[in-house]
């Protein structure tokens, strides 16, 4: 079939303006914000539907097509890039939300929905209650997030995002539409469980296994005030069990360390961001007294910053692309990691010593999953778009950074392709063997986000 | 291939991380730009376009219609400026697109419709984009007995002295009651429309015969009742280089200043409900947002509502940048937006300051019947009684 031909069909399915080959609509698909090289792409398509998606797919399973989903296309890793060609899924139309359950607290959305619409959308109708999203721009997409095992806000207090999916609809690699969690059973997108609990397969699975089109998520009671009590840790050694000590007192909404050695100021301390919210200034204020008394239990100390910074940091979301510009040269990747939390002060270590041997100012943030079961950690590489042995820099940290994670016993987030090539390395022989038969029979001919966890 | 020029932003193009806060509106309730609105390929955001641009500079890709057209479908509203969050970067978004613009006119890939309003607009029959006859204003100054030399010159513009001829009518007759010294000249377009899509060649001549008029006829001040041309005099002239040491008025910033100054008063009511549209030449592009609010607020028995979007949140019309021309239909699909907008304050009057974004709206306004009255702030003027302070 010729390229016209596939055009052509793809157009009769999503209409013509949403299907291209266009070479300008080509490349700015065949690459992401971050360090991946460019990869090229043969078609990059807008569905509307899930009956559209249905055909896609069931077109491109006929012909052999690979098929890349894309939601904000944020990841930075390059998961959203073709690494076989074929189709980019850009799900930005299918962006309705379907019900904001108050009752049960979900949202059912589409899978194009931006964090920046959901975030809107409550603010606006429901001012009690909010969404999990993450440090990113407000174009990422809560489906994208969520599917990636994302975190961010309320992560400290109720787990990573992936763990808040409650139900998902999928348009599985043969074309059918499949319903996983409680909307399976019930009208009600309030639970995965009490089912065997398929969610899991489609979460950092990056499209391998079927393309999400729903997804039911968990939304939290909103508190009318919020603050920041920042601490610093002179003493890396200190942090695990700060932690354990302040997510002992279910005081901390969220919770991040940040180590930066830009400005000059943050230079050997890591700064500790602990959220608080409450309905009053009262609890806000009781809530810092104690919180206060554990910093310096703990070798840490309060910090009083200027107004405009609390301004920063209270932001939501948080303006965390101003990484991207440290360099002004557009562009910055990070190596996210879960990793256990008393391998934290050793990942800091070996991560500064990372950053310096490749010349880049160390910057480090990690975050507090679930009361302390688990951190993302993330050591971030800004470079020079326009400086081609600078992203050779960056690309060179990422792959030591990731290497560096494994050693310690975490394991890489939403890694690129050579950091999920380390991953499988170390992925245990049966566990390999069980993904690969799932997948084999879901996508026998290989067509979903094809080079991604090739075991 | 470079851009036109290169030296000045090839080190600052790359800079767009492409993390899409320029397509939102400041609360994140909607997209801002009509053209990612509308194409929903990130291509059509305004990172797809620096990244394109930037591509373009380092050799990864080469010039085609296509890419030219996706420059082409920006309405160069600056909405992207106003929510991209790199400073000293995000000042200059719409330059860059307009820049790359002019290289595409350069490598020959203008598009023919924006190509025609240039061969218009040099015709020497005409001088104006609309491709009528040139109008010298001598009747004109005639029929409002304008004298041959005054201390302000009232710079009509081309869509008001050949489309919008009742907002033209409007100025002259308030700007006569409020006894304005002041005259007209043989002006020639004020290049605006030329600028916006990139083909600036003719531009200096233009500007210069413009100002040399406006000397010649004694002037030191000059009014406008276009968003475009005040943006074009007041801004664009010194971006070309052209220097004068005129004072260039918008009538909202006049007529403000009089009422502030006591000079005139307004003393009829105007009992209907109206609300404004922020041109973006005037508003995102040189900052007047409340000016016109202020005059608004002042004319008795009005009552003034705002619109969800307003001041630098303001969607555009879609006329702006070419695409009036370009894409009339989806110009007025923009604009049947905003005019949704506006109907849902309660209004009954969707007011302006810019005969470019009164065409618009009001070719809107009939095309999809939304019942709205159009005008510009200057008409609601013209019907009130003035009080002059002398």
């Amino acid at each position: 079939m010729s390229n016209a031909e596939v055009l052509s069909k793809l157009e009769q399915i999503v209409g013509k303006d949403f299907a291209s080959n266009n070479q300008e609509d080509l490349f700015i698909y065949s690459q992401d914000p971050g360090v991946s090289h460019p990869r090229p792409v043969d078609y990059v398509v807008m569905p509307e539907t899930v009956e559209e998606v249905q055909q896609i797919v069931r077109f491109a399973n006929d012909k052999k097509i690979p098929i890349v989903p894309m939601g904000g296309g944020m990841t930075l890793s390059g998961l959203v890039i073709p690494i076989k060609g074929g189709i980019v899924l850009d799900m930005k139309r299918m962006d309705k939300i379907i019900e904001i359950n108050e009752t049960s607290r979900y949202a059912l959305i589409e899978a194009g929905v931006t964090s920046g619409k959901l975030i809107a959308h409550l603010r606006e109708k429901y001012p009690d209650l909010q969404a999990p999203y993450p440090d990113a721009p407000p174009s990422i997409t809560i489906a994208g997030n969520a599917l990636i095992h994302g975190s961010g806000y309320l992560s400290q207090k109720y787990g990573d995002h992936g763990a808040m999916i409650n139900s998902l609809e999928v348009v599985l690699p043969n074309g059918e539409v499949c319903k996983v969690g409680s909307c399976a059973i019930s009208n009600y997108w309030f639970t995965r469980g009490p089912i065997p609990d398929l969610v899991g397969l489609f979460t950092s699975a990056f499209g391998t296994m079927g393309i999400v089109t729903k997804i039911s998520i968990k939304l939290f009671p909103k508190p009318k005030l919020r603050d920041i009590v920042i601490g610093l840790i002179k003493e890396l050694n200190t942090i695990p069990g700060l932690i354990l000590n302040l997510t002992k007192t279910d005081i901390p909404e969220d919770l991040m360390i940040a180590l930066a050695e830009k400005p000059d100021f943050m230079k050997g301390y890591a700064i500790l961001l602990l959220y608080i919210t409450g309905d009053s200034q009262d609890e806000l204020d009781s809530k810092t007294k104690i919180l206060k008394k554990i910093y310096r239990k703990n070798k840490a100390r309060f910090m009083k910053l200027p107004p405009r910074y609390y301004d920063v940091f209270l932001e939501q979301p948080q303006f965390a692309a101003k990484a991207a510009d440290f360099r002004k040269g557009g562009g910055f990747e990070y190596v996210g990691s879960f990793m256990p939390l008393g391998k934290i002060p050793e990942a800091i270590e070996k991560a500064r010593d990372i950053s310096l041997k490749y010349g880049i100012v160390p910057t480090q943030v990690s975050r507090i999953i679930g009361r302390g079961h688990n951190v993302m950690f993330a050591a971030s590489y800004s470079f020079n778009r326009a400086d081609p042995e600078d992203m050779e820099r960056a690309r060179n940290a990422l792959h030591e950074t990731n290497k560096m994670v494994l050693e310690l016993g975490g394991i890489p987030w939403k890694a690129e392709r050579d950091g999920q090539k380390l991953i499988i390395e170390k992925m245990d022989p049966n566990y390999k063997m069980l993904f690969k038969t799932i997948r084999n029979i879901l996508d026998p001919n290989g067509i979903m986000n094809p080079g991604n966890w090739e075991v | 291939m470079t851009i036109n020029v290169k030296q000045d932003w090839k080190d600052i193009v790359h800079r767009c991380f492409r993390c899409g806060y320029c397509k939102f509106t400041f609360e994140y309730s909607d997209f801002n730009c009509p053209s990612y609105k509308k194409h929903r390929f990130e291509t059509y955001s305004t990172g797809g376009r620096m990244w394109l641009i930037y591509g373009i500079i380092n050799g990864d890709l080469q010039w085609s219609q296509n890419l030219a057209n996706v420059l082409y479908s920006c309405s160069t509203c600056g909405n992207c400026m106003e929510n991209c969050r790199f400073d000293k970067f995000n000042d200059f978004l719409v330059d860059i697109i307009e820049a790359a613009r002019a290289e595409a006119v350069k490598n020959g890939f203008c598009p023919e419709k924006q190509k025609a309003l240039l061969e218009r607009t040099t015709n020497t029959e005409m001088f104006n984009p609309y491709g009528e006859p040139n109008s010298d204003n001598e009747e004109l100054k005639k029929k409002y007995n304008l004298p041959d030399k005054a201390e302000w010159v009232y710079f009509i513009g081309c869509t008001s002295n050949y489309r919008q001829k009742n907002l033209r009518d409007a100025t002259l007759r308030f700007l006569k009651k409020i006894n304005l010294d002041f005259t007209l000249i043989d002006e020639h377009c004020c290049t605006s429309p030329i600028i916006r899509t990139g083909q600036i060649e003719p531009v200096k001549e233009f500007m210069n015969y413009n100002i040399d008029k406006i000397k010649e006829v004694g002037a030191t001040k000059v009014i406008t009742s276009c968003a475009g041309c005040c943006r074009t005099l007041k801004v664009d002239f010194a971006k070309q280089g052209v220097n004068h040491d005129l004072e260039i008025y918008h009538t909202s910033e006049l007529v403000k200043r009089f009422l502030d100054e006591g000079k005139i008063m307004f003393t009829s009511e105007f009992n209907k409900t109206v609300t404004y549209h922020d041109p973006c030449h005037i508003g995102r592009h040189m900052g007047l947002y409340e000016e016109p609010r202020d005059v608004y607020k002042q004319i008795p028995g009005i009552k003034f509502v705002e619109m969800g979007r307003n001041r630098e949140n303001a969607w555009c019309c879609g006329a702006g940048g070419g695409v009036k021309i370009g894409y009339p239909d989806w110009a007025v699909e923009i604009s049947k937006e905003r005019l949704e907008e506006a109907k849902e304050t309660g209004a009954t009057i969707l007011s302006s300051t810019c005969p470019f974004c009164r065409t618009n709206l009001s070719d809107a306004n009939d095309k999809f019947n939304l019942g709205l009255e159009v005008i510009d702030l200057i008409e609601i003027l013209d019907q009130l009684e003035i009080k002059v302070n002398e």
